[in-house]
């Protein structure tokens, strides 16, 4: 429920992607109540999936539980996070072509889980992941967002990235992004979505 | 063949009014009955205690008073081509009146569980109030491998734990608390509502 630049991150991301997509549905877990109503009053054709169990898993079963009632190519995406709309169309584009499709981002957040590409690209102008680590000093890190078939996720556990291993060597395309873990990544944020607004 | 029962409950779910309150207009007390209604579905009181009472102040209007109310009550187009598409599997399980409601449930064109109630010189009687859970174990009982309950209020909670998938629905008005709780999903938008249905 975050604000920034006078709009909750939820609804900036609600905003960037209803115009590439016909459905959308947001898990929600705890303070389940402040996103319900504020989908009530902005968002009224979103659906909401409701997570009773979200103390006890974690985000990849939250993604899965997220794609119940969903068919085709379906994006799964983390809530704090802020994606330049460019860049989203973008992406969106290339994964409609793309089996799965991961997002990846400049290695920039403070524990990040980075990745190992492949050298050179696709002939879609895709890179490939080799692999993902949690060692530093890598160029980009893993965004948090991958499309793929709605049921990609079914009865994962562990964390989303893990689930993606088994798919290696994996496409990805980069995304203008950032995510807000932090202090420090909101300040960033901010100037983010300045960005953003002015360029509109 | 899997089967899937799709049980709705009736005012301000499937009609874009609550029905009660419109019969209250024509007694001149649609703010009191209003009031009993929304403590009822709050959980202040009652389903059946709420019902004797409603029943016992609007059993004053004629029956075909009330008929000619219900039948200029509308019912939410999409909800209702939803329901046409697949009529043997669609129910209204509601606890309004048998001889109050059953036009309606006839023009929706599907079957119904409904309160039973009968009339004589003027005077209503209330022979059996709804469980809605036991009206969808009955259901169930005819073949169904799975039940979809979609419902708004209070009443609706022994539905939604009777069913497998519980979707709480605000078309009309904001869903109560205690069925958001009992619920896998939440929808306020008619074609979002049948969009899930439809691919669930």
């Amino acid at each position: 429920m975050l604000e920034l630049g006078g709009q909750t991150l939820l609804s900036r991301l609600i905003g960037t992607l209803e115009e590439h997509v016909d459905r959308i549905h947001v898990v929600v877990g705890y303070r389940e109540e402040l996103i319900i109503n504020l989908c009530s009053k902005l968002h009224r054709r979103v659906v909401i999936v409701r997570n009773p169990d979200y103390r006890t898993t974690n985000t990849v079963q939250s993604m899965a539980l997220g794609a119940q009632g969903l068919e085709g190519k379906t994006l799964f995406l983390d809530g704090d996070l802020i994606i330049a709309p460019d860049s989203m169309r973008e992406f969106i584009g290339k994964a409609g072509t793309t089996g799965i499709l991961a997002a990846i981002a400049p290695s920039l957040s403070e524990n990040p889980v980075n990745v190992d590409l492949d050298q050179g690209e696709t002939s879609q102008g895709e890179k490939l992941i080799k692999s993902f680590t949690r060692e530093p000093g890598r160029k980009f890190e893993w965004a948090n967002v991958v499309a793929g078939p709605a049921r990609m996720l079914d009865n994962a556990t562990g964390y989303v990235y893990e689930k993606l291993e088994e798919s290696i060597p994996l496409n990805a395309a980069v995304l203008d992004l950032r995510e807000i873990d932090t202090a420090a990544d909101l300040e960033i944020a901010r100037e983010f979505v300045k960005s953003i607004d002015s360029s509109r | 063949m899997n089967r899937t029962a799709y049980c709705f409950d009736l005012d301000g779910t499937l009609t874009t009014v609550e029905i009660l309150p419109c019969i209250a207009a024509e007694l001149g007390i649609s703010e009191e009955i209003a009031t009993l209604t929304r403590i009822t579905m709050e959980g202040l009181l009652t389903f059946e205690e709420s019902l004797r009472l409603r029943v016992a102040i609007l059993g004053q209007v004629p029956l075909q008073t009330v008929h000619g109310i219900i039948n200029d009550i509308q019912v939410d187009p999409r909800l209702s081509a939803f329901i046409q598409s697949r009529p043997d599997q669609c129910f209204v399980v509601t606890g309004n009146l048998d001889i109050w409601v059953n036009q309606l449930i006839e023009r929706i064109g599907c079957g119904g569980h409904t309160s039973l109630a009968t009339a004589k010189n003027g005077v209503i009687s209330l022979r059996h109030i709804l469980d809605k859970g036991e009206a969808v174990k009955s259901i169930r009982n005819r073949g169904f491998d799975r039940v979809i309950a979609i419902g708004d209020g209070s009443n609706d909670v022994p539905m939604f734990r009777a069913a497998d998938t519980a979707i709480a629905f605000g078309g009309t008005h904001s869903p109560m608390p205690a069925a958001i709780a009992e619920s896998n999903f939440v929808v306020h938008d008619g074609d979002a509502l049948c969009k899930l249905l439809n691919t669930l």
